[in-house]
């Protein structure tokens, strides 16, 4: 691209040219023009190949990474989990359920699929790609959140799925709440790049060639070691009324569809609402009107529905990173008292139908 | 569309095949009706303002040339003003609403708030103001009216440098719609190799730069003094690669179809006073300035009263310029005050300077003076960017208190991104060197072509995987 081009001396700044000339002229021109045209063309394709070889590179990197998120997407779609006890949700799934913890207690192998920045439609798509290539579980916990009747807007950290967009359900999962997805199947790059922060890429090329990070993630349960932060101090100056999470009649019906795909399955399927600080508690507006609709449709359904609203630590910042999510002192000793619910309910298979709002004997075991 | 966008990577391509391929007579036309697309693709009615300006100042200056005498004078105040006055309704009506109602309310009184909120169309500063040369050069002699409305039109609407410069004089761009343009094989692999380094500057320095400044500037009080300096250093760096980074690739956009436009800037922090900053930053703008406000003014050959109020009152404009907020307006007064500081005193540090055995072209002295400048911009900075005048007052006043070397990270710029951030900062000034010293071309000129293309493909991969790809707009098309 720096090699100094041919003479291109235009027919009319020649002065008196006969026809002949003129036209040679123009000729030799023409193909200069065709044969730098086509030195532009092969380097953009060279480029272009150059690009598409590295997306193989980086998909096939991420594929091999055995730890955090894409180890466990790996494990999830090479069928190497087979777990009896797996949970869904959002991040308060992800950082609030401890699998070894519960395994240990259970004796039951278990896994925890939640993912950070996932409403329903994702949560259900996951669980979904997981029933696809393991061993249906006994049990799954869903986790539910006070805005788990709000319709996705957009994929949250959407390179995570990248590398998987070749399992169709989980595209077209992916692809009914951002239509542009397409772009990241087929553009060589595209996800790795475009709205990504992460330098997954980097992971990826690691992992090529067989490199794999720090695990953060243990059975899929990806722990908050951090203390309280600011975040609901300014939450809450943002919005000092409160807020009021929306109902939305698509969400709603993702919910009772996650039933269908447990009942369908021969899932056990339990609703769970983990521990949230009090105080956020008291700042959402139409709680009493989401919590109304938990438990109906967990009647109506005969689904379990473990509501810990009135955990008894809910109001010690000293187990919670922020409203939302607990640390890892606070999921710990939240899951072993859901560990020892789910022996419980093993061994009833009714027991769990008890709210923790009519006092149990839960509520007084020490952990 | 932006540049830094897959449509313009659609169009651009699109655009030069079909300018080539165009018999010379229709080329005009082609590229009038591709910057139309191409101004469209923001908010396609706003392209009805354009031509009202356009229209304006066509028709004025067809006239200007053909009356005499006193209504020429008339003729140009009228064009001007109306012109101007386009740009005063859409930039600077809330602004000016605002700015009353606050005053009122010092005084105790409320006014209702009537006025709508007004989008201000892109790039209405910058092809208002070529518009303005255009119609001052006709008036002054300098540059014959243009009597073809299609050229004319082109001649503002040029997409490479529509929305955001460099601000062309006529004398520099009018006449080269006449010209024939072929198609050379260097001038296209140079234009791409320009907009090259300009999306470097943008997608790699700018943007990721972007976000720890609005982090930071967008609530200061929430930080410490070393994230208030990091996002002020950083920020010179953002602004810089985000308006030069647009100049590049509006000046390769250009070259490939085989136009010159202007340089907008030469490596401004390398300046050694506030006053070559200025012959270096956003050039295009500083000598606009210049030549129609400053000059007639009286520029520097007046009284020193009448020289410093020249300065303030031309900084102070081209603050307000910059936008409709009182922030620009004290940066720009403070760029006039350091001007004139520098001015006043400059006898003094050279006497200083000797003093001490630093003579003019002594490295230590150069770096000091560089160093200075550098610091003395990245404060008037600090003004520009912030929100308000109180968040800029707090800036300044804490940058240097409650310095946390643990506490460097901001919601959106962790750390991984700060060494990513400082390797892009190096590189871009290590390009500039080699560039400068013409190290990097004759190092290019002994490589065989095809570590050439291995060298240039590797710096696309660079880009693109280094790059910040969200949608992010260029900053200076706000103004």
């Amino acid at each position: 691209m720096g090699v100094s081009s041919p003479d291109s001396t235009a027919p009319f700044l020649a002065g008196e040219l006969d026809a002949t000339a003129e036209g040679e002229d123009a000729s030799r021109e023409g193909l200069r023009t065709v044969e730098g045209v086509m030195r532009i063309a092969c380097f953009f394709g060279m480029t272009a190949v150059l690009a598409l070889v590295a997306s193989v590179i980086i998909t096939t990197g991420l594929r091999h990474v055995k730890t955090g998120q894409f180890g466990v997407s790996n494990r999830i779609m090479e069928g190497a989990v087979n777990a009896d006890i797996v949970i869904t949700g959002s991040s308060r799934a992800v950082s609030h359920y401890d699998s070894r913890l519960i395994q240990a207690a259970t004796g039951h192998r278990t896994f925890n699929l939640g993912r950070n920045g996932s409403q329903t439609d994702m949560q259900i798509a996951v669980l979904k790609a997981y029933l696809r290539h393991n061993r249906k579980p006994t049990i799954l916990m869903h986790n539910l959140d006070a805005f788990a009747f709000v319709a996705t807007r957009e994929v949250y950290n959407p390179v995570q799925y990248v590398p998987y967009l070749y399992d169709e359900e989980l595209y077209q999962a992916l692809r009914r709440i951002n239509p542009s997805i397409w772009k990241s199947r087929y553009l060589p790059l595209y996800g790795y790049v475009v709205d990504e922060m992460s330098f997954a890429w980097l992971t990826g090329l690691g992992g090529f060639f067989g490199w794999s990070p720090r695990e953060t993630f243990f059975e899929g349960y990806n722990p908050r070691p951090g203390t309280w932060t600011q975040d609901f101090q300014q939450f809450k100056a943002a919005n000092p009324g409160g807020v009021a999470w929306p109902v939305e009649s698509e969400a709603v019906a993702l919910v009772e569809g996650l039933i269908n795909v447990c009942q369908q399955n021969g899932i056990r399927l339990i609703f769970v609402y983990s521990p949230e600080y009090k105080l956020m508690q008291q700042l959402t507006k139409n709680r009493a009107d989401i919590f109304g609709r938990f438990y109906n449709l967990a009647e109506r359904r005969h689904v379990p529905f473990w509501d810990y609203s009135e955990w008894r630590y809910a109001a010690n910042t000293d187990y919670f990173t922020n409203s939302q999510h607990l640390n890892s002192r606070g999921a710990e000793v939240f899951s072993a008292d859901v560990a020892k619910r789910v022996i419980e309910y093993l061994a009833t298979r009714s027991g769990g139908d008890r709210r923790i709002d009519t006092p149990s004997e839960f509520d007084f075991w020490q952990y | 569309m932006l540049f830094n966008s897959i449509e313009f990577a659609i169009f651009l391509p699109i655009a030069t095949a079909l300018f080539f391929l165009s018999p010379q007579p229709w080329r005009v036309r082609l590229l009038l009706t591709a910057s139309c697309i191409f101004y469209m693709a923001f908010i396609p009615a706003y392209i009805s303002i354009l031509f009202v300006t356009i229209t304006i100042d066509y028709v004025a200056g067809l006239y200007l040339e053909r009356i005499e005498g006193h209504r020429r004078v008339v003729l140009l105040v009228v064009s001007i003003v109306s012109t101007c006055v386009v740009l005063g309704i859409f930039k600077y009506l809330n602004f000016l609403a605002d700015s009353i109602a606050s005053l009122a309310g010092v005084f105790g009184y409320q006014l209702p708030h009537t006025l709508a909120h007004i989008i201000l169309p892109i790039g209405l500063s910058f092809h208002t103001f070529q518009s303005l040369s255009y119609v001052v050069e006709v008036y002054r002699g300098r540059q014959k009216a243009e009597h073809n409305f299609v050229v004319y039109a082109t001649y503002v609407m040029f997409f490479p440098q529509l929305v955001a410069g460099p601000i062309e004089r006529p004398q520099n761009l009018l006449h080269q719609f006449r010209e024939r343009h072929t198609f050379e094989y260097e001038k296209v692999t140079s234009g791409l190799k320009r907009i090259a380094w300009g999306l470097f500057k943008k997608l790699v320095v700018a943007d990721r730069l972007a976000l720890y400044v609005n982090d930071v500037y967008g609530s200061p009080h929430a930080y410490n003094g070393l994230q208030l300096s990091l996002a002020t250093l950083f920020f010179a760096y953002q602004i810089y690669c985000d308006f030069s980074g647009y100049s590049d690739i509006a000046i390769g956009t250009a070259q490939i179809l085989g136009f010159r436009l202007m340089e907008n800037f030469r490596t401004p922090y390398y300046s050694l006073s506030v006053s070559e900053f200025w012959r270096r930053w956003h050039i295009s703008l500083s000598t606009w300035f210049k030549d129609y406000l400053y000059l007639p003014m009286g520029g520097s050959r007046v009284p020193t009263g009448r020289h410093i109020l020249n300065l303030m009152v031309t900084f102070g404009v081209s603050g307000l310029w910059h936008g409709a907020n009182w922030t620009y307006v004290v940066w720009g007064l403070l760029n006039g005050t350091y001007l004139v500081a520098g001015w006043l005193t400059r006898d003094w540090r050279d006497r200083l300077f000797a003093s001490v055995g630093l003579y003019p072209h002594t490295v230590v002295r150069k770096a000091i003076m560089v160093g200075s400048t550098f610091l003395l911009t990245c404060l008037a900075w600090i003004v520009f960017r912030a929100e308000n005048l109180n968040d800029a007052v707090y800036v300044v006043t804490h940058l240097l208190s409650g310095w946390n070397f643990q506490e460097i990270k901001t919601p959106q710029f962790l750390l991984r991104q700060l060494p990513v951030a400082v390797g892009a900062i190096i590189a871009l000034e290590v390009g500039q060197l080699w560039w400068a010293r013409a190290t990097l071309p004759s190092a290019l000129a002994r490589v065989g072509l095809p570590g050439r293309w291995a060298l240039y493909a590797a710096f696309v991969m660079l880009v693109v995987m280094f790059g910040v790809f969200r949608k992010t707009q260029f900053i200076y098309f706000q103004f």
